[in-house]
């Protein structure tokens, strides 16, 4: 079941622009890893690399030590959502799935059972030109699971999805990592791997500019934690006799410059009740921002 | 590749253009059986009504839709990049070629349905035409033909594949099959039949034996055997060359 993703100096050059810069790094099972980066990073091209649709100009991307296109059955080994993969607006949902299952040689039933995963049951005989922008996304991820594959490379997945279907989505890719599956997801904002990868890559302007977990991401926050707490006097005495220190922000809320992991182990010593643990507003974000500041356009925003 | 043609067959099942272009093959078939039937006997018509020759010339227009069967062809490839099915497609099955040729092979498939459905409706009508107007219905040389027109629509899908991989644009590739076969090959056959016996459209007149009706001389072209080599030779070469030259290109 466990498969290891392995990019080894993978190299794009498109003329003289260089889209991916030696990227070397490894996705590993069992967790779910976030591709981030702002776009026109590099996330879609490495992602195509490490799936045979284009070639390297130099460097591998391996499954298992296995490049994607010696794999033997593609489709039981990866699942994969691509950003430009498209259906043929006049073909039903369910002949779609039915094509790609009969190429990968799959049962009629996996067909089934992957509509009834994504909830499309009750849409799947309707073309998918009258479908929503969301409902191609769960098409997709249907599409990517057809093969029941043990890893998952999804290119921005969550794109056109409702607030419900995020969150649908975060416990889905959740529960496919705790089943002992690789999982890779790609996005352009932070906020939705945040709450859901374990290990992040952060590419910019093709470059690896970080990779690591996120609890490691997390501590680099500037930001650090704000803390709420019925007691925070008791708990700034407990941050101050471990060295650290802390700053008033707002009625009972504290502001410490350290990651909330040891926020809260040192308030569970103190023996000081919490009521609110979180990273410090913007914290996070500000680390991808400044990581990735190179590439994003003038206005800050890199949408 | 007994699961990957079944795909590519599934996909042609699925869509609503083969229906179409079946219908619109079997109107062209009929329309050139009129204009054989209706036109012979008149005068400076290439037929006579009691030419023994009549009915395999009105059945010949069976092979009215290779035309189609071409365009058919180059739309089940170029649609998969039109449409982005080529990424699924591709990454199902990471041997590009493969699903060539797969896709040549369900093309030619259906191509076979056309060519029935077009040969069934020929015969039919021409049979009803001929004997109402009391016309020759001499059944020389029918036999051949009809092998002829079979082949021809087994052949163009698989051409039409070809063009489509090497074109990829879909708008360049229909209009530049239909300009070709429309116009160029045309005028080459009936004008300079010693090059136009080289093209595609050339080697199928010579298939079909129209050879006389193609020409403005009514010079003979290839014979049929090498017509039908150079066209099964024409299939090959081309995709050959697509899966060479475009297939393995990046799919951004």
């Amino acid at each position: 079941m466990a498969t290891t993703l392995l990019l080894d100096g993978l190299t794009k050059r498109f003329g003289s622009t260089v889209a991916v810069d030696d990227l070397t790094a490894t996705v590993r099972p069992g967790r779910v890893t976030g591709f981030l980066g702002p776009n026109g990073a590099g996330k879609t091209t490495t992602l195509r690399m490490l799936l045979g649709l284009v070639r390297p100009t130099s460097g591998t991307a391996t499954f298992d030590g296995r490049a994607y296109e010696d794999l033997a059955a593609p489709t039981r080994e990866v699942g994969t959502l691509l950003e430009a993969t498209g259906f043929h607006p006049g073909r039903r949902a369910r002949d779609h799935l039915r094509v790609l299952a009969a190429a990968a040689d799959l049962p009629r039933r996996r067909v089934e059972e992957v509509l009834a995963q994504v909830g499309l049951v009750d849409a799947a005989d309707r073309k998918t030109g009258g479908y929503s922008l969301g409902m191609r996304q769960r098409l997709g991820l249907a599409a990517a699971l057809l093969g029941d594959p043990p890893v998952l490379v999804l290119d921005e997945p969550a794109n056109g999805l409702d607030p419900q279907g995020i969150r649908w989505l975060r416990s889905f890719l959740r529960s496919l990592a705790e089943e002992g599956r690789t999982v890779l997801v790609s996005s352009h904002v932070l906020p939705e791997v945040e709450q859901t990868a374990d290990d992040v890559l952060v590419l910019s302007k093709g470059r690896l500019v970080r990779s690591g977990t996120l609890a490691e991401l997390r501590s680099a926050a500037r930001g650090g934690t704000a803390v709420r707490t019925p007691d925070p006097a008791r708990l700034r005495a407990a941050l101050e006799a471990a060295g650290s220190s802390a700053t008033d922000a707002g009625p009972d809320e504290l502001h410490v410059p350290l990651a909330p992991e040891r926020v809260g182990e040192l308030a569970a010593q103190a023996g000081v009740v919490l009521h609110r643990l979180a990273p410090a507003a913007g914290g996070l974000e500000q680390v991808f921002l400044d990581l990735t500041a190179d590439a994003a356009p003038s206005d800050g925003a890199a949408a | 590749m007994r699961a990957l043609v079944r795909a590519e067959v599934l996909k042609l099942r699925t869509v609503a253009l083969p229906l179409w272009l079946l219908l619109t093959t079997l109107a062209l078939v009929l329309l050139g059986v009129l204009a054989t039937i209706l036109t012979a006997g008149l005068e400076g018509a290439p037929l006579q009504r009691d030419d023994p020759q009549l009915l395999a010339r009105a059945v010949a227009s069976a092979s009215g839709g290779n035309v189609v069967v071409l365009v058919l062809g180059i739309l089940a490839l170029t649609q998969e990049f039109r449409f982005g099915t080529a990424t699924p497609s591709f990454l199902v099955t990471p041997r590009r070629g493969r699903v060539l040729g797969a896709k040549l092979i369900a093309v030619s498939g259906l191509g076979l349905v056309f060519a029935v459905a077009s040969v069934v409706v020929a015969l039919v009508a021409s049979l009803a035409l001929l004997t109402a107007r009391g016309d020759s219905t001499s059944w020389d040389s029918v036999g051949e033909v009809l092998l002829g027109v079979v082949l021809v629509m087994v052949l163009y899908g698989p051409i039409g594949v070809a063009v489509g991989a090497l074109v990829r644009n879909q708008i360049a590739a229909v209009v530049g099959a239909l300009a070709w076969t429309f116009i160029v090959e045309q005028l080459l056959v009936a004008l300079l039949p010693s090059v136009g016996q080289w093209t595609p459209g050339g080697a199928t007149a010579a298939v079909l034996q129209l050879g006389d009706l193609a020409t403005a001389g009514g010079e003979d072209l290839l014979p049929v055997w090498a017509g039908a080599l150079l066209l099964v030779a024409y299939a090959v070469v081309l995709s050959v060359l697509a899966a060479r030259l475009t297939l393995r290109r990046d799919l951004t």
